[in-house]
């Protein structure tokens, strides 16, 4: 019976070795660029981005295929579920300033997500002509967790969602403050929320930093847009799709 | 080590709620109708937020090692990296840029308090 459930078991003890072996990789990476991050406070060392910087080359000079490495690290992935779960606790930190402007900060976000889905998803199908690549890019104003998630669930491509949102998020954050001023926006609420929606949590730490108070705001938009866009984004997004096939 | 327990099985509880709403109702992702189920068990003060704080805090903080083994499946699109990298960026500022112009300025308009400026 025994030997029976052995035979049976899918993977041999090179595939649990290799397995061990890349997600060991991927934690000490990540842990490592967390420190070095730490260490010299600079927020363009995002140890998402160098943990991936380091691994892509390593794993094209081992020869090893991305199903591989996505089979062998398939525990780290479903951890993805609990710390999305865990994002509730800061949404219910903010529920007070949420429910002093609910109506004002739903239909202003509303608003901003429906327009940055439609105009991501239509670019991106304009110029590309890739629906499962504009599904991705239209998802990449929302913090990472959420983004991927949503992206797998409307069977976009799921490995282009964290660069993009990487993307929005750093340029949102850095040059976003400057941009809002020269737009004549100065009041906290207005640069918070607009980092937040644009960029959430790369905009919300850099914009902390800076501003308490701003960063308030910001991880509000970015807990409501993110809340916003996974109502949303699942009935805008087929209509968009229908609107291209 | 009691705090880590009560958070790991409080949000295990939530996202096993999610799951069974996902698979009656769809709609959401299940991981994102437990968040709400946390958010709304804290609220209602069924969970004790300074039980759930710490740990919760660490979950956070440490969260983007999960995003690694999706964000690698980049290693799959070199190709459309190579042809469309510099188009997809673009997209992605224009579209970032004309968010946050809207939010900024309905924000300023609408939702400014007058004594409320950062200057």
């Amino acid at each position: 019976m025994l030997i029976d459930y052995f035979n049976a078991f899918p993977y041999t003890t090179s595939d649990i070795i290799s397995s061990l072996s890349l997600s060991l990789l991927t934690l000490l990476l990540y842990q490592g660029a967390a420190w070095l991050q730490q260490k010299c406070q600079f927020i363009w060392l995002n140890p998402m981005l160098l943990t991936i910087v380091f691994l892509v080359p390593f794993l094209l000079y081992s020869q090893i295929d991305y199903q591989s490495y996505r089979q062998a690290t398939q525990f780290i992935h479903a951890l993805l579920e609990p710390a999305t779960v865990a994002l509730g606790f800061p949404l219910y930190q903010q529920i007070k300033t949420i429910k002093r402007h609910w109506q004002q900060l739903i239909s202003l976000l509303a608003l901003g997500v429906i327009i940055v889905i439609t105009l991501s998803f239509v670019a991106t199908m304009l110029l590309i002509h890739q629906t499962d690549i504009a599904i991705a890019l239209s998802l990449k104003s929302v913090t990472t967790p959420i983004g991927i998630a949503l992206t797998e669930q409307l069977s976009g491509d799921s490995s282009i969602t964290p660069f993009a949102i990487i993307i929005a998020g750093f340029s949102g954050a850095l040059l976003g403050p400057s941009w809002l001023r020269l737009l004549n926006v100065h009041s906290k609420i207005a640069t918070g929320l607009a980092i937040g929606a644009a960029s959430h949590v790369i905009g919300s730490i850099i914009l902390t930093k800076q501003n308490a108070s701003m960063g308030a705001y910001s991880s509000v938009a970015l807990i409501l847009s993110a809340v916003l866009t996974a109502f949303m984004a699942p009935l805008l997004i087929p209509l968009l799709i229908a609107l291209f096939t | 080590m009691k705090n880590i327990l009560y958070t790991a099985i409080a949000i295990g509880f939530c996202l096993g709620l999610g799951k069974l709403v996902n698979f009656y109702f769809t709609g959401l992702p299940s991981s994102l109708y437990g968040m709400i189920f946390y958010c709304l068990l804290l609220q209602l003060s069924w969970l004790n937020p300074e039980k759930i704080s710490q740990a919760n805090y660490w979950v956070i903080k440490n969260m983007g090692v999960c995003f690694v083994p999706a964000a690698v499946g980049v290693i799959n699109h070199f190709d459309l990296l190579k042809h469309h990298g510099f188009t997809i960026v673009l997209s992605i500022f224009f579209t970032t840029f004309v968010l946050l112009t809207f939010v900024g300025l309905a924000a300023e308009r609408y939702l400014t308090d007058p004594d409320e400026h950062s200057n």
